[in-house]
């Protein structure tokens, strides 16, 4: 809680969002109808191993729905983004915006 | 921020408040990313110029049907059979088109959106990212089986309440269904969450609307074409192939751009 009694940005962040691969996974696919898993990994930079991991953190929390099928014969896993994920896709970035915004404000002050 | 290896909390925990401070990056450098993150997925999965192209190939391929050689004659044969079976796809036959045009754009407008459904399909197979086409696509549909219906429903049953839905002039050339792909079109580029659509959309919308409600002919009669008496039927054709041109110049461009950010 600041001295003014407002919260500060981070008080309304998700620990599960707030970290840069899982941020990606979520801004992925809220940008599509759904994104495929190699497609993720190549987007991320991240090797197969790690990328499940973080989407099995999403996939507990809510955030994402995974799931497999075929092209033709080859498997594919697709990520689908959920309600949920949005919502706290929205809050993370809504944080981080204000945190540079007050950044900014607390520079131009000469602070 | 976290490195790859940093060890995930057990499921439903939060992390502990070590790897929450891991996590804790400059907001500024992250929003950066996540901005770049966006404009590459959307940029990856932009895939309209196939619509565009596909539905200017399907009005051009109508031009046929909007030359007709049969005159007033038709108009009161068509009349005296009881009414007009499609004037909403088809206009009025035998005045101005082809008394077969509502059926080659009921067939048109239904096998384009499956092409485009199956062409947003592979895209996503190949790229790895599917756009949202579905509500584009639902749209077309409804709005191509609303034009079918709607008048034999009103016809059969004497739904009076149903002649409040009339657009007017707007079906008077045959070329309500220009305005049904504007509608689509118009959804796909919110779908597709691209500007340069949305400007394609909208001009092609309003061509759509002139060629519509004016003799686009009029134009090329100023311009100098002079056509003989043996080509008076042809006199439609610039309503019909301008907005085609308008689509097909659009979609080209926009298979050159898409293709140079795939291959950059």
């Amino acid at each position: 809680m600041s001295q003014t009694g407002e919260l500060h940005p981070t008080s309304g962040i998700d620990e599960r969002v707030h970290q840069r691969h899982r941020l990606g996974i979520l801004t992925i696919t809220a940008e599509a109808q759904r994104a495929e898993f190699g497609y993720l990994r190549d987007a991320l930079g991240l090797t197969a191993g790690n990328l499940s991991r973080h989407l099995t953190v999403l996939e507990e929390a809510g955030m994402v729905l995974v799931e497999k099928g075929y092209a033709g014969r080859r498997p594919r896993t697709w990520v689908r983004i959920t309600g949920q994920g949005r919502a706290a896709l929205a809050v993370e970035l809504g944080a981080l915006t204000e945190l540079v915004r007050r950044h900014k404000q607390s520079a131009a002050g000469g602070i | 921020m976290d490195e790859e290896q940093t060890p995930e909390p057990a499921p439903g925990q939060a992390p502990g408040p070590d790897q929450g401070s891991a996590a804790v990056t400059e907001p500024a450098e992250l929003l950066g990313e996540m901005t770049l993150l966006r404009r590459r997925t959307r940029v990856a999965r932009h895939a309209y110029w196939f619509p565009l192209v596909l539905f200017g190939v399907l009005i051009c391929a109508s031009a046929p049907f909007y030359i007709q050689g049969h005159g007033p004659s038709g108009t009161v044969q068509i009349l005296r059979s009881g009414g007009l079976p499609m004037p909403l796809l088809g206009g009025i036959p035998g005045l101005l088109v082809s008394r077969y045009l509502g059926y080659y754009w009921l067939i048109a407008l239904l096998a384009g959106l499956l092409l485009t459904v199956l062409w947003y399909r592979r895209q996503a197979g190949q790229i790895g990212v599917a756009t949202p086409a579905r509500r584009a696509i639902i749209t077309g549909a409804v709005l191509t089986l609303l034009a079918f219906s709607l008048p034999l429903i009103s016809q059969a049953g004497h739904v009076s309440w149903l002649n409040a839905l009339w657009p007017g002039d707007l079906v008077l050339r045959g070329t309500f269904p220009f305005l049904i792909i504007s509608a689509g079109l118009l959804v796909l580029a919110w779908a597709e969450r691209s500007r340069a659509l949305a400007i394609i959309a909208v001009v092609y919308t309003g061509v759509a609307l002139v060629a519509s409600l004016y003799d686009i002919e009029n134009i090329a009669f100023r311009l100098g074409w002079n056509p003989g008496p043996g080509d008076w039927d042809l006199t439609s054709l610039p309503n019909v192939l301008v907005p085609a041109l308008v689509l097909l110049i659009a979609g080209g461009g926009a298979f050159l751009v898409q293709r140079r950010h795939r291959s950059a």
